[in-house]
């Protein structure tokens, strides 16, 4: 399969899981986000690389702030280091958790939709939806994005049958094309 | 049972090594939250086990008390009921509450009963849901953590030491005790409505709220998401108004659950009366060749986050699954050598079980809770004993198994 045979079928791939995503699907915590709906829920979208996390207590709440620095500005103002706010986490004796929300490792690099003004804590847009964890290929260090709630079952009432979709393990040049026309498109 | 002589002679990508265990081994199921004790504390407090421990709350009589706040968001509504009235509007959703509590304490084998359940009270305030120590639904409180497209979650807080407390609840006398569970429903999105069983077919937008209530009940229980497709702890619902499940009746209050559910629940409250779910499959699940595993954690020596499942043979029907990957024995830590169990089956049954790597119908962030939660380490808490610290590596979903029978 040639180049541009195979970034057409991966092009198709991506434009049939958008618009099976778009057909139903729920989750028990989340309601299922199409992308053109995640990008248009996001103040910022950006690269990321988680620097660390800590827990504090907050408003009777325990909640986890992970500093990521930006290492690429795809949507909205962000400054070069930002705090994420999760629920959840560990506080002295007691620990708090809340199924659904995406955590990370010191290290790693992720796209990450964001809700929230510099100066506050971000949120992520419909938790692990609005996460795309990037991995390198220890071969060929070529890069590919994977949304962690890729594997989300679409049911298609149509068909009565259940399709898996999400952005998995889609190359990072394919999936910064489809973000960045998303967002011009939103722009205009 | 099998022979590890048998499994070692296979050279293939990945072998599972199954062996059965009859036996009333007490078991972690591979989907419940997770917590290690604080060894920071005198053992007196924590047992001295760097080993986790699920989360979970106490079923002795009256000990599950739940409460729910009657403020109901009027304009627009985003609980919907059959009856108008403003008495009758209550009495519906408390209908669909206690039926969903009854729906969790009518599996066999168990030690949670009807007789677990505390009182089922009403408060007016909105804003009942907090770290307070006292059980909470609310559907009327919005939450820094709702973003969009989040419709309802449960912040369940465990403790890891005996004498926590939080708020108004008793202290803790096991490590790992509940001592608040709140269950968040999202009444801020326009779009969002919920609807009891009976106006669910008048509301075919809403969601059903029997359905999405049971399933944060699970996590209200100590259950994480499970990888079993059609359990009631599977990570994902049917759409709005695609209710396609089985509503409880009298002769079978459980029956929403799946077998995948009711196994997890004989693991989490076991019953030591019970003489019918008492079976395990115990085992690990190896790479031929060791070369294999992650050079970047040389600590482990068995495919870790494996999902093994169990099916009955006879109906072909999953019974229960685990994530499999580790072991613990006191004092700990975990040892992430492939191992998996998956208890309380019932007895005089034949099982097949499989492995497979968590790359489809759930991912590895689906279940991390479940995952994450198992190792504390001097970096995670500072003055943590080394000898009882470790890390948990990345899920393995980069291998494939082939199942042979046993010669």
């Amino acid at each position: 399969m040639s180049y541009v045979q195979r970034r057409r079928f991966l092009w198709t791939l991506f434009l049939i899981g958008l618009v099976l995503i778009a057909i139903v699907a729920n989750a028990t915590t989340l309601i299922r986000l199409p992308f053109y709906k995640l990008v248009q829920s996001s103040s910022a979208i950006a690269r990321v690389r988680c620097v660390k996390a800590a827990t504090r207590l907050e408003y009777g709440e325990v909640w986890t702030d992970t500093v990521f620095e930006v290492v690429q500005h795809d949507k909205g103002f962000l400054p070069s280091v930002i705090v994420v706010r999760t629920p959840g986490g560990r506080f002295q004796h007691i620990r708090s958790h809340v199924d659904g929300v995406p955590e990370f490792r010191p290290g790693e690099e992720v796209f990450l939709f964001l809700t929230g003004q510099p100066g506050t804590q971000f949120k992520i847009v419909g938790w692990t939806q609005g996460t795309f964890r990037i991995h390198t290929s220890q071969r060929s260090g070529r890069e590919t994005v994977t949304q962690d709630s890729a594997d989300i079952p679409v049911y298609d009432p149509n068909q009565n049958k259940f399709t898996k979709t999400g952005v998995k393990d889609l190359r990072i040049d394919i999936f910064l094309e489809k973000m960045n026309k998303e967002i011009a498109r939103q722009a205009l | 049972m099998p022979r590890s002589t048998t499994m070692r002679r296979w050279a293939a990508t990945g072998v599972a090594f199954v062996y059965c265990l009859w036996s009333a081994i007490a078991a972690r199921g591979y989907a419940f939250n997770q917590i290690v004790p604080d060894l920071r504390q005198p053992s007196m407090l924590t047992g001295g086990s760097a080993c986790p421990i699920p989360s979970h709350q106490l079923s002795n009589p009256g000990a599950v008390a739940v409460r729910w706040s009657t403020a109901l968001r009027s304009s627009p509504q985003t609980v919907l009921t059959a009856d108008q009235t403003s008495t009758g509007r209550l009495n519906e959703i408390e209908q669909v509450i206690q039926q969903s509590l009854g729906i969790w304490t009518h599996v066999d084998g168990t030690s949670l009963t009807p007789a677990s359940l505390g009182s089922l009270t009403r408060v007016t305030s909105a804003t009942a849901c907090g770290t307070d120590g006292v059980n909470s639904i609310c559907f009327d409180q919005p939450d820094m953590a709702f973003t969009p497209g989040v419709l309802a979650f449960t912040r369940v807080i465990t403790a890891d030491a005996i004498g926590e407390q939080v708020g108004s609840s008793t202290a803790s006398s096991e490590v790992g005790q509940i001592l608040d569970a709140d269950i968040y429903f999202n009444p801020s999105d326009s779009n969002i409505t919920f609807s009891t069983p009976s106006a669910l077919s008048a509301n075919p937008k809403s969601y059903d709220l029997e359905s999405v209530l049971t399933h944060e009940l699970g996590h209200f229980l100590g259950f994480s998401h499970s990888a079993v497709w059609g359990s009631m702890m599977f990570p994902f619902a049917p759409a709005s108004g695609t209710f396609a499940g089985v509503r409880p009746t009298l002769q079978q209050q459980d029956a929403p659950l799946s077998d995948d559910d009711r196994t997890g629940l004989r693991n989490l409250y076991s019953d030591p009366l019970d003489t019918t779910y008492i079976g395990s499959i115990q085992g690990r699940v190896l790479p031929a060749n060791p070369l294999s595993l992650p050079t970047s954690a040389p600590w482990v020596t068995g495919i870790f986050g494996a999902h093994v499942v169990a099916v009955d043979v006879a109906t072909g029907s999953v019974i229960a699954g685990a994530l499999g990957g580790w072991s613990c024995q006191a004092p700990g830590p975990v040892q992430f050598d492939g191992n998996y169990l998956i208890a309380h089956l019932p007895v005089g049954k034949s099982y097949a079980v499989y492995a497979e790597p968590l790359d489809g119908a759930v991912a590895p962030s689906e279940v991390s809770n479940a995952l994450v939660t198992v190792c504390r380490n001097a970096t995670t808490d500072p003055g943590w004993p080394p000898a009882q610290g470790c890390v948990v590596p990345p899920v393995n979903t980069q291998f494939t198994t082939r199942v042979r029978p046993e010669d």
